[in-house]
């Protein structure tokens, strides 16, 4: 659906994104995951035909973005950092306005807009001047703009960010319920956003593509097999602690504030040994949470250099 | 098509409905009847007195023609305020990616702003209209040169319209967009004023063709020349070309 093909783009000097190669099927959600500065906002901008690249090439559902922007862009819904709302517009006629901007077929205007309205539970708020409403209203409205005309393609620059955490569980679940009627590329520097809503990750960092590749895959190159063991204990976390490093399997315990976090092989009978352990012990279990290694620490490895994929 | 009335369509409903055009609009009635009702006095007062001596005594020279070149005295400085908002207010609130990522071209964001700008502009043209007609209702005096210099209003309206717009086009800043507006609009006055030094017969003669007064002077005049109507079209032609350019220049800056 999107062919990226040796993309460069230089400010002045500076190189925002350097020879970039990647491709999004049909269908599927990319999560676009790097620092702040890495070029992710460059990349989406030039899919959308915002700005030139200054070298390489983009297709998306077959025309390329340069010599068919019209075509690329009747197909692309996409909602930029800062939502683009007009704050004198009230939200209905603001997502009308878009939907005839965006060219779609004038008898479908009306339903597309309050299938927009629909999806992002804006219905309440449809006669309200879009300069009254909260940040995260307006993010929605932002939302809105990018689904009205029903593109096969939806690009999300930092859909949540600035937002609640109510907000941002509500986009979150927005964007599990466009999956599958939409190509969706989602950029963040939030990882569990990506680990929420994503099934393929493509990590970036100064320009350079350093991961590509499913969520589980890029979990299980990266650990080395390791789990993450979260555990929380009423009573003698220190002796919990110091017991801990001699159980079979365990690689480090720390302590955490309030938790104790396990670093175990990977095995589960590591898990079983563990909570047998803090159980045996009388401590009070009262939480016990088991993660393959996280994407935070994956992220970390790549994208200081540590490690490349 | 359809874009350009999209755009220009909703720049025209929230210019008219804004504050802004409200403030202007108000402002200017208030000038506009203080002076006209005063022309027309003295208007009334000199026909009075010359009853019978002096012929020739002009409405349309005599009062309307007071009214029009204050319009566009007026025009000169409020056309930037309409026009400011048109595409700096859109790249300051980043609304801007939204025109460039839809599938619309330069051209029609170009002419669908100046379309709004424009509109707009000659709702105010229209207030000021109400003014010579009102005197219709007194007396009779024959509507066509009054016309011909509305059309003139009109034409030298839309030609700050558009350079008020590519003003708007250059910037993010809406202080400085009307500022350039501004100064783009004196200048055209004063391109002239190098005629009266020129030496060169054919340069003095260049300058005073693309001289706007001369041209907006022919309408005031009751005439309609080709040459007039051809100038002013080639002017907001230019600008709006002008705009399209810098519109266009982003996707491949």
């Amino acid at each position: 659906m999107i062919d990226v093909r040796n993309l460069s783009k230089n400010y002045g000097d500076r190189p925002a994104i350097q020879n970039l190669n990647f491709t999004v099927a049909k269908g599927e959600v990319v999560g676009f995951l790097g620092p702040n500065g890495a070029g992710k906002s460059t990349t989406m901008k030039i899919i959308t035909g915002y700005m030139a690249p200054s070298s390489g090439e983009v297709q998306v559902a077959g025309f390329d973005v340069f010599a068919d922007p019209m075509e690329v862009k009747r197909r692309i819904g996409y909602l930029p950092e800062t939502p683009p709302v007009y704050h004198d517009m009230f939200v209905t006629d603001y997502l009308t306005f878009v939907a005839n901007l965006k060219g779609v077929d004038k008898t479908r205007v009306k339903s597309l807009v309050a299938g927009a309205l629909e999806k992002t539970s804006l219905g309440d708020v449809r006669n309200r001047l879009i300069g009254n409403l909260s940040k995260g209203f307006k993010q929605r409205v932002g939302l809105a703009q990018a689904l009205v005309s029903d593109p096969e393609i939806l690009v999300l620059d930092e859909p949540t960010v600035g937002l609640d955490p109510m907000q941002v569980a509500e986009i979150r679940q927005l964007i599990r319920q466009l999956k599958g009627q939409h190509t969706i590329i989602l950029s963040t520097h939030i990882l569990p956003e990506v680990q929420a809503s994503c099934e393929k990750v493509i990590i970036i960092n100064r320009g350079r593509i350093v991961a590509e590749d499913s969520l589980d895959g890029l979990s299980r190159r990266m650990s080395g097999g390791g789990h993450m063991v979260t555990l929380r204990v009423r009573r003698n976390q220190d002796a919990v602690l110091s017991g801990l490093q001699k159980v079979a399997g365990v690689r480090r315990a720390v302590n955490s504030g309030n938790f104790i976090e396990v670093e175990s092989d990977g095995n589960e009978n590591a898990v079983e040994q563990i909570a047998g352990f803090v159980v045996g012990q009388g401590a009070g279990l009262l939480e016990l949470r088991v993660q393959a290694l996280a994407l935070e620490d994956i992220f970390i490895k790549l994208t200081s250099g540590v490690a490349t994929v | 098509m359809r874009a350009i009335h999209t755009i220009a369509w909703k720049d025209i409903k929230n210019l008219l409905t804004s504050p802004l055009f409200f403030i202007i609009a108000g402002l200017c009635t208030v000038l506009w009847s203080y002076t006209f009702i005063r022309n027309i006095m003295q208007f009334a007062e000199n026909s009075r007195q010359n009853m019978g001596t002096e012929a020739g005594m002009n409405l349309q020279r005599e009062v309307f023609m007071l009214h029009i070149s204050q319009i566009n005295l007026l025009f000169v400085f409020v056309v930037p305020a309409l026009t400011m908002r048109l595409l700096a207010e859109e790249k300051r609130l980043r609304t801007y990616d939204l025109l460039l990522t839809s599938p619309v071209t330069a051209t029609e964001i170009a002419v669908g702003k100046f379309l709004a700008g424009f509109g707009s502009v000659a709702a105010l043209t229209a207030i000021s209209f109400l003014y010579p007609l009102s005197v219709r209702a007194v007396t009779a005096f024959p509507m066509a040169p009054l016309l011909s210099a509305y059309l003139g209003v009109l034409l030298v309206s839309a030609a700050y319209v558009a350079v008020g717009l590519f003003a708007s086009s250059l910037t993010e800043s809406i202080v400085l967009s009307v500022v350039m507006g501004l100064i783009f609009n004196i200048l055209l006055w004063f391109i002239a004023q190098g005629a009266g030094g020129e030496s060169s017969p054919n340069v003095a003669a260049v300058l005073e063709y693309m001289s706007i007064g001369q041209h907006f002077l022919n309408f005031l005049l009751g005439s309609i020349k080709l040459k007039s109507v051809v100038f002013f079209v080639s002017l907001i032609g230019l600008f709006v070309f002008l705009t399209q350019r810098v519109v266009e220049s982003s996707r491949w800056r």
